[in-house]
């Protein structure tokens, strides 16, 4: 059953360079239960996306369309209304997990401050339940962990933070931003097994944004491919990987270490001065005069569905 | 010890913390490598195992508390000035950081502009030069206009690239040269690195994280912990060790 429904969504900023098409007429749904992974190259869109469903957006950015949530659309939603979703139904977790926490307080006093202001508990009942939290998330001492501040806790460890914090309201939807930036391998595969710990106890749906493949592959359900501003294939993850449908879904698994590294031509077009029709069209190898004049359409294909003119 | 490589001789590191109990923390111990041209050397090891302190000592950034660094059999820390300067600039280094490695107050063109009068290239040549170098790293001239934030990791990693060749080194530290960038642009870096390997003879220790990457590109992996040599060997054997290592 479908928990969110995003519509047509496209998202303008107006810079004084130009506008940037940051989103464009973008579509795609997210189940219940499920994990969605977002994967894209840098400045394709992805935490555009996120960024508008909690409507977290700076003030030049033009939204059309519509973010269906159980029915509400979230684009009309008051502020007020709004407030209650975030965190308690959707919950978001921010790049740069150093970053995200507040420095001044300790991990503790953050993990219990939704629980307070949302839940209205005592401050007993909830340091109870975020030490409970903070063992579930794999911390050895977790009373000890509770009294930390960021800096005293490494990147992964400020990770499982933000995890224990998109947690303990239990919401519907966990937007995950970007959680393997930057950390080495091990940690990597820490993250993935915390979050497969908080798919497990809290039957969240979850929104993964990531630029790393193999991220994706161990933890979603389904995959979105973007390029550009634009979702240009979507289909279940293990047949995405058994077989990438779009050209550029090609080069990003050529790309892998066990295809031997082989890069893509060229580099992602400008976002301002967008290259008319379908947006890989400069860098594909199967191009055909109709990719230049006219961007293509969803197409369905094996159970998937391509934003190409070969599956048409 | 004569050879036209560079030598890390039983290189030691300890910083010293603490003011009224002072205490040393080994970061490096007795660490020795030898890097030769057209060679690709490996550097794996968790975070803060001091790969990176090794990369600044062998750069001259750094000076070690005990050992010998050689460039073109050249002690680096037992030398004149004039001669030890000379030896250095054979050696660079590619960060991990890319657009932090660029100035940001400064265009593309200014950056390489001041490289290339920095290895004394005549006044008259520098365009074509700079021009050279940016076709060498695959970059289109009208990048020379921008600054550092106006163009994408990928980019800011061609021209870093497209400095230190400037400057004719024969050997390149890449301290995690891809890990900032996307996973196309990464294979087209990887891609780049080797085919200026070949060209141009070039010496690489990669310290990386990314084992596949690694593998892939070097013939002789080291792997540290705690501050020594726990792994010296080929990539074959290297899996194997790795193997073990995680059971």
């Amino acid at each position: 059953m479908k928990i969110l429904d995003i519509c047509d969504l496209s998202v303008t900023f107006s810079t004084p360079v130009g506008d940037v098409f940051a989103v464009n007429n973008t579509s795609f749904s997210l189940n219940e239960n499920e994990t969605l992974a977002l994967v894209g190259e840098t400045g394709c869109g992805k935490s555009v996306i996120a960024n508008s469903i909690i409507r977290l957006l700076p003030q030049n950015a033009k939204v059309t369309g519509s973010i269906l949530f159980k029915g509400i659309d979230l684009l009309k939603v008051s502020e007020s209304e709004l407030e209650k979703i975030r965190q308690q139904e959707i919950s978001i977790i921010f790049q740069n997990p150093s970053l995200s926490l507040n420095p001044l307080y300790t991990v503790g006093s953050q993990i219990i401050e939704p629980l307070i202001i949302h839940k209205k508990m005592s401050k007993q009942n909830s340091i109870d339940k975020a030490i409970q939290l903070l063992k579930t998330m794999g911390f050895s001492n977790p009373s000890k962990a509770y009294g930390m501040y960021p800096y005293q806790l490494s990147g992964g460890m400020n990770q499982r933070i933000l995890l224990s914090i998109a947690m303990t309201l239990n919401p519907s939807i966990i937007i995950a931003d970007e959680p393997t930036k930057g950390l080495d391998n091990e940690l990597v595969r820490d993250i993935i097994d915390e979050f497969n710990t908080v798919k497990r106890v809290n039957n969240s749906s979850i929104i993964l944004i990531t630029h790393d493949l193999s991220v994706a592959r161990e933890l979603s359900d389904r995959i979105a491919i973007m390029y550009s501003g634009e979702i240009i294939e979507i289909g279940e993850t293990k047949k995405f990987f058994k077989k990438p449908l779009h050209p550029y879904s090609q080069a990003l698994l050529n790309s892998l270490p066990e295809k031997g590294f082989i890069a893509p031509n060229g580099t992602s077009p400008s976002m301002i001065n967008v290259p008319r029709g379908c947006k890989f069209h400069p860098r594909c190898p199967y191009k055909k005069q109709e990719c230049s004049k006219k961007i293509p359409l969803f197409y369905s294909y094996d159970d998937r569905s391509v934003r190409c003119y070969l599956f048409q | 010890m004569l050879s036209i490589s560079v030598i890390v001789d039983h290189i030691s590191k300890s910083y010293g913390y603490g003011i009224f109990n002072k205490k040393y923390e080994c970061i490096l111990n007795d660490l020795c490598l030898k890097l030769d041209r057209g060679k690709t050397i490996g550097l794996l090891g968790p975070s803060g195992v001091g790969k990176t302190t090794l990369a600044k000592i062998m750069m001259g950034l750094e000076t070690p508390t005990s050992g010998k660094i050689f460039i073109n059999n050249i002690d680096i820390w037992d030398s004149k000035k004039e001669e030890r300067s000379k030896a250095l600039k054979k050696i660079q280094m590619l960060f991990q950081d890319t657009q932090g490695s660029l100035n940001p107050k400064k265009t593309i063109a200014k950056s390489l502009y001041e490289t290339a009068i920095l290895v004394g290239v005549k006044i008259s040549d520098i365009d074509s030069k700079i021009l050279e170098f940016l076709d060498i790293v695959g970059l289109s001239p009208d990048i020379l206009c921008r600054y550092p934030h106006q163009i994408s990791g990928g980019q800011n990693q061609r021209v870093a690239l497209a400095r230190i060749l400037l400057l004719n080194p024969e050997y390149i530290i890449l301290d995690e040269p891809t890990s900032a960038l996307d996973i196309a642009v990464q294979a087209q870096i990887i891609q780049l690195l080797r085919n200026l390997q070949i060209k141009r003879n070039l010496g690489y220790l990669l310290i990386s994280h990314n084992i596949p990457l690694i593998e892939f590109m070097a013939s002789h992996i080291i792997y540290l912990d705690k501050g020594s040599v726990v792994f010296s060997g080929s990539t074959n054997k290297f899996r194997e060790f790795y193997l073990n290592k995680e059971k």
